[in-house]
């Protein structure tokens, strides 16, 4: 019996050696820098190829690992510093928290290569209380856009004309809808932006030094709550409904039960293999011309590199080849979206995806201050509030609501 | 001697019963087959402690390996030094573990963090917060100049920089001591930056990136500004707006010497104006302090309060009661295709709830959902603040009712057929044996469970999140809407105000919420004893 007990104190310990063995061994493989990358599955196979490239250019190692996109900007402030990436492919409202948590490092890019891109994009990765700083190299660029079963119906030249024939197109048989755009219960601010700009409204105004000010809230303002019984017209007209989400738009364009959609180039592929003939168009001017929000993806820095040592190595690549133009063409491409950078965007000929990027002319990129996560859910509301048929709030009240609610949220 | 022969064969044989399935696997494990089986298992766990101690070790987490270490060695020594004290523990070290890994380490860090201000801009520590708050202070000064920059070493061997400016296209070499220009066409460049320079030996590839602290820290002081590299081929002219006072522990901004200093919440602050990031630190009873105060918070907490009540307990009740007349339905004797039957019922309970929630939520969609269709009725199931109600209740019971179909079947088993045969011969009806003898005697077995159901539901976030999201927003809305009971809200408080995640108010609701079951379970269980007394 006591050789047995001896054997297995024995047997235990030598396993626990071996074990930390390997572990060393493993370790001590591990010799030239590497850089890791968080992206999400989608992004994943462009991401590698244009960082592989990179790569092997310099000598240096990347490691791209895949992770919900959502996940990336939560995890990053909960990681523990040794599995934490050195640069995340991101959306350009993540720049606010992001840059206020200190999790992201400012980038510089030389006067040349800024030229290369829209104000805007650059604009949509800048935050700063006082001083704006530049957080992330924009990569693509997507908006939504009218889409217009043009087999159903005429182009339309202004929103009267496209009440109208939505509106006919609508009574033509039960279950028809007018303007399929997506809400549901929760709502959905995003989608019904242009609808939102198109009457006045606004999420946050500019303060002097050209920042967002979250204590200037456009939701509620006089010009937009001036135009706000538009809504209610809508709404009894049935226009736009608040029970549509966004199965029951999709499902409704596709199977010709509206004739109007309302949705971005996420969806350009389903709509080529569709086989319906379309047009993809900015919505026509309501009072104020129809703008959707435009967002921005981009790779960003995360202050991590600088604690693996990699930063030098993941500023070159972000700032000095990300921001090229092969680069960006690639990665943009083979997401279906539209190239940041004005030079890659040039040679982009796919014509959905450039009915969709006229689609955003003129539109505001969303904000990427941290306060704006107190935004959504009321505006949505409000909408929602507004437009779900019998029953339905005014909409100057709830609009008005929801101003007041954002306001005490963001305190 | 023909006697003693004979006995054996005509005496009977002792029959020796064969012992039950669970005794004979569990001797199968003892003796040599037990040993071997310990001692792998404790090899690998101890293999698995090793390998996350080395990992440990390395990241610096030293609590966590004096815990991983003790704990370890506790267990060896438990399952392999026989002492007499040790024997109850052997079979009590595995459930402690994982109470204490999956129960008793999350309510610490949720208590921890519920007195703490962690939320955004405030998830660093404060020394990283500096650092930060250092490098981000950093600012290009009008007509500030930007690098090509190649990392070299003079004939001295000091490390130097090589920089060709991107607008003038002078070249320069800087050093700790300043900028120097070299004469035209001295430098070459390429896509990758500096590819050559006279007089200097280029530092490449891994010596390179080896140097990255040092890049970070290398300055080329021009004026009040530094040339600073920003990657291993570019360097950008930067100028500091804040100056670290070390000594006070104070940030100065250099253009008019406001004092920024730690507000002892984790943040430097100047008046209203605040540097960010912030850092992670303690608050005391803040957060509890504001679930009393702050109007966002209080005033909805009794609306979602009573909504959360009345949401669990109309959940169980309403489950309890279909699935015991489901129960007692099938439990007639001779009724055909009985299994069938309880199969049937049994399908909601075996369908992920994930799943069955979002096609209630399409069933239920008021305009082209099947519900409506199906009974031609336009009632607005997910979009009226009190059908919505309705909808969640009768969901969430559709989810339980099989649970208690279960629970009560099993239960009506064990009433002996007796009692009911005997209250039927002193005269009872159906109603009143039901309602005098099964009821009381069920509810022996099942209380408990009800109550455990009713805490269930009272955080079943899943069901009202997936389901309606909390919607329909109230008319005057806030952060909790019509359906939203506590977690759910709490989650919108952590997630949506503010600026963007407030993860210290959101666990001292937690806490809050914690307290508000206790008591509900305390209470209803110390009920429960009194029907024990009654049978």
């Amino acid at each position: 019996m006591r050789t047995k007990r001896t054997a297995a104190v024995v047997a235990v310990v030598l396993a626990a050696i071996l074990a930390a063995v390997a572990g060393g061994v493993k370790a001590a493989a591990a010799a030239t820098p590497v850089v890791t990358i968080w992206t999400d599955q989608n992004r994943k196979a462009a991401v590698t190829q244009v960082a592989t490239t990179w790569a092997t250019a310099r000598g240096a190692t990347v490691n791209v690992v895949v992770k919900d996109f959502g996940s990336i900007r939560d995890n990053l402030g909960t990681v523990d510093a040794a599995d934490a990436p050195d640069i995340i492919v991101g959306a350009h409202d993540w720049t606010g928290q992001l840059a206020a948590n200190g999790l992201v490092e400012p980038i510089y890019l030389t006067p040349a290569v800024k030229k290369q891109f829209p104000a805007y994009t650059l604009n949509a990765f800048s935050y700063g209380l006082a001083v704006k700083k530049l957080y992330g190299v924009p990569t693509q660029i997507e908006n939504i856009g009218l889409v217009v079963n043009t087999g159903l119906v005429k182009i339309p030249k202004s929103f009267a004309q496209l009440e109208q024939e939505a509106l006919a197109y609508k009574k033509k048989a039960s279950g028809n809808l007018a303007i399929a755009v997506q809400q549901g219960a929760g709502g959905d601010a995003y989608h019904m932006y242009p609808f939102f700009s198109g009457l006045g409204g606004y999420i946050f105004g500019t303060n002097s030094a050209g920042n967002l000010d979250p204590s200037n809230i456009g939701v509620a303002n006089p010009k937009f709550l001036k135009n706000a019984s538009l809504i209610d017209k809508w709404n009894k007209e049935g226009l736009v409904n608040a029970a549509v989400d966004s199965s029951t738009a999709q499902n409704a364009f596709l199977t010709k039960k509206a004739a109007f959609w309302i949705t971005g180039p996420w969806n350009s592929q389903l709509l080529s293999s569709s086989g319906i003939k379309f047009a993809v168009m900015q919505m026509p001017k309501i009072v104020y011309p129809s703008v959707p929000f435009l967002g921005v993806q981009g790779f960003m820095v995360t202050k991590y590199a600088s604690v693996h040592g990699v930063d030098s190595l993941a500023q070159d690549l972000v700032a000095n080849y990300i921001s090229t133009p092969s680069a960006q063409l690639a990665l943009a491409t083979a997401n279906g979206r539209y190239p940041a950078n004005t030079v890659a965007g040039k040679q982009v000929n796919d014509p959905v995806l450039a009915q969709f990027g006229r689609a955003g002319t003129g539109g505001v990129p969303m904000p990427n201050i941290p306060q704006m996560s107190s935004v959504w859910s009321d505006l949505g509301a409000a909408w929602v509030n507004s437009t779900k048929g019998a029953g339905a709030t005014p909409a100057r009240q709830s609009f008005t609501a929801a101003a007041r609610s954002i306001a005490d949220k963001i305190g | 001697m023909s006697a003693s022969t004979a006995l054996p064969r005509t005496s009977p044989t002792v029959k020796i019963p064969r012992p039950a399935l669970l005794p004979r696997l569990i001797s199968l494990f003892s003796g040599t087959t037990g040993l071997v089986v310990k001692i792998v298992l404790l090899a690998v766990l101890n293999a698995f402690a090793a390998w996350a101690l080395y990992v440990l070790i390395s990241r610096g987490h030293w609590v966590a390996v004096v815990v991983l270490a003790a704990a370890t060695a506790g267990i060896d020594f438990v399952y392999l030094v026989p002492r007499r004290w040790t024997l109850p523990l052997k079979f009590l070290v595995p459930g402690s573990i994982f109470l204490v890994a999956f129960v008793v380490i999350p309510i610490i860090y949720t208590i921890e963090v519920a007195f703490t201000n962690y939320s955004t801009g405030h998830i660093l520590t404060k020394s990283d917060a500096i650092s930060q708050i250092k490098v981000t202070s950093l600012q290009p000064p009008a007509n500030g100049r930007s690098y090509t920059m190649g990392v070299a070493r003079d004939s001295a061997g000091k490390l130097v920089l090589i920089l060709r400016d991107d607008v003038s296209k002078k070249d320069y070499v800087g050093t700790k001591a300043g900028l120097t220009p070299l004469p035209p066409g001295s430098v070459t460049t390429g896509p990758l930056g500096v590819t050559s320079a006279k007089g200097y030996t280029l530092v490449k590839g891994n010596e390179l990136f080896a140097l990255d602290k040092t890049l970070q820290n290398y300055i080329v002081p021009v004026g009040k500004a530094g040339i600073r590299p920003q990657s291993i081929s570019t360097a950008v002219e930067l100028e500091p707006t804040l100056r670290w006072d070390a000594k006070r522990g104070v940030f100065v901004r250099l253009s008019d010497g406001a004092v920024f200093a730690d507000n002892g919440v984790g943040s430097f602050t100047h008046g209203a104006e605040e540097l960010e990031p912030g850092w992670k630190t303690g608050v005391g009873f803040t957060n509890f302090r504001r679930i009393v105060s702050d109007p966002l918070v209080q005033r909805p907490f009794l609306r979602v309060l009573i909504w959360t009540i009345a949401f669990a307990a109309g959940t169980v009740l309403l489950s309890f009661s279909i699935g015991l007349f489901l129960a007692i339905a099938l439990d007639k004797k001779g009724l055909r295709f009985k299994r069938v039957y309880r199969a049937i019922i049994v399908i909601p309970y075996a369908i992920p709830g994930f799943l069955s929630l979002l096609v209630w939520q399409g069933l239920l969609n008021d305009q082209f959902g099947v519900v409506n269709r199906i009974f031609h009725v336009n009632v607005p199931w997910l979009f009226d603040a009190n059908w919505a109600k309705v909808s969640c209740i009768i969901v969430s019971a559709w989810l339980t009712v099989p649970y208690f179909f279960l629970v009560s079947m099993g239960a009506l088993q064990s009433i002996p057929e007796e009692l009911t045969e005997a209250g039927r011969v002193d005269g009872g009806g159906p109603w009143q044996l039901f309602r005098r003898v099964t009821l009381p005697l069920l509810l022996i077995a099942v209380a408990p469970l009800l109550i455990a159901s009713f805490a269930f539901n009272f955080n079943n976030f899943n069901n009202i999140y997936l389901l309606t999201g909390g919607g329909p927003p109230q008319a005057n809305s806030s952060v909790a809407g019509s359906t939203d009971i506590l977690i759910s809200y709490t989650y919108k408080l952590a997630i949506a105000t503010g600026k963007g995640q407030d993860f210290g108010l959101a666990c001292a609701v937690s806490i809050i919420i914690f307290l508000i079951v206790a008591l509900i379970s305390a209470v209803s269980f110390s009920r429960t004893r009194a029907l024990e007394n009654l049978a």
